[in-house]
């Protein structure tokens, strides 16, 4: 056996190829080299190469868009900017999970920029608005509660100068809450903790407590949902 | 596994299809992608159609404008170059006699 053989099997075997396998494939194209008299670098390429293609054509193909798949979060204030950021360093969303994260991922041969829109969707109205936004080139890539997410190659609008050269590395984390979301946070807190302080300073008893503390949440979930669908309902 | 292969297929040809639906006259991603479904290739995503695009307008195949709409933000429209219209006449009949070997192969395996 010559040395390029030797070399292909013994890189088949580092790359977890089991032996008997690696022994029939390298005999199988031994013979093949032998009935044609072919110098088998010449026929195959260099070992490592043809090695590399051999072991990725046994990995299940999936394998290659797990690894660049890249799960993020943001808050329903911060999210549409991070879709536009990301999208501009080429990250497609794929889905919305379960936990409504964004799962996306980026080509790492031909990255590409993209752009998103968030649709804010009544009850069974999703089909409309996807045939409506379709001829535009905006496809279906998530939904959240009442929210329907599209994305759109850059391309379509800008052309080659969509394609990106050099994407930056993915960002270190993947959550992203603004201090808006924050701010609702505090305010959230402050709603149950307000109503217990005054009723807690005055005579009242433990069932005023949480008859105060309970409306006082409600006013504000209810004041804090009317400010966000109406902000929704206001940007394009 | 049978969608896989159609996806690999389709990689390879795909920049000709792309150039034969603009013989008959210009057109938009949306529509190019909607006329290659309807002709029985399945849904082509934006992310698959548009790097094709991109690649035959830096080839000079396609010139490309981008028009504002009525409404929304506007289409950019593929037009085959005379460049273009070369290429797919020449690369076009490569294909059709690697359809045909195929096919004879195919044939001499049983298949119809």
């Amino acid at each position: 056996m010559s040395g390029y053989f030797d070399e292909l099997s013994t890189l088949l075997r580092a790359g977890g190829v089991p032996a008997e396998q690696v022994e029939a494939t390298v005999s199988d194209l031994a013979a093949y080299v032998a009935e044609t008299g072919a110098d088998p670098e010449e026929e195959f390429g260099p070992a490592g190469d043809f090695a590399g293609q051999l072991l990725a054509a046994r990995r299940p193909e999936a394998d290659a868009a797990d690894a660049t798949e890249w799960r993020w979060t943001a808050d329903v204030f911060a999210e549409r900017q991070m879709l536009a950021r990301l999208g501009d360093q080429g990250w497609e969303v794929d889905r919305v999970d379960h936990l409504g994260r964004f799962v996306s991922h980026r080509d790492p041969e031909r990255p590409q920029r993209w752009e998103y829109r968030r649709e804010l969707v009544p009850p069974g109205g999703a089909g409309a608005l996807v045939a409506r936004l379709a001829p535009d080139g905006w496809e279906p890539c998530g939904t959240w509660i009442c929210f329907e997410y599209f994305k759109r190659p850059k391309a379509a609008s800008v052309g080659p100068a969509a394609q990106l050269e050099s994407p930056p590395a993915a960002p270190g984390r993947n959550v992203f809450f603004s201090r808006r979301f924050y701010l609702v946070l505090a305010v959230l807190l402050l709603a149950l903790i307000v109503p217990g302080i005054i009723l807690g300073s005055s005579d009242g008893d433990a069932a005023d407590f949480y008859a105060g503390m309970t409306v006082g949440v409600c006013v504000a979930v209810a004041v804090l949902t009317l400010m966000w669908l109406w902000t929704a309902r206001r940007r394009p | 596994m049978a969608t896989d292969r159609r996806a690999s297929w389709l990689k390879g040809v795909l920049d000709l299809l792309v150039l034969a639906s603009l013989t008959e006259g210009e057109n938009y991603g949306y529509e190019i992608a909607k006329m290659l479904a309807g002709s029985g290739l399945g849904q082509i995503r934006g992310g698959t159609l548009y790097p094709v695009l991109n690649r035959l307008e830096e080839a000079g195949l396609v010139s490309a404008e981008f028009r504002v709409t009525e409404r929304g933000p506007g289409r950019r429209y593929y037009r085959l170059t005379e460049q273009g219209r070369q290429t797919l006449a020449e690369q076009g009949r490569l294909w059709l006699a690697f359809d045909e070997s195929v096919r004879t192969v195919l044939a001499s395996g049983g298949l119809k």
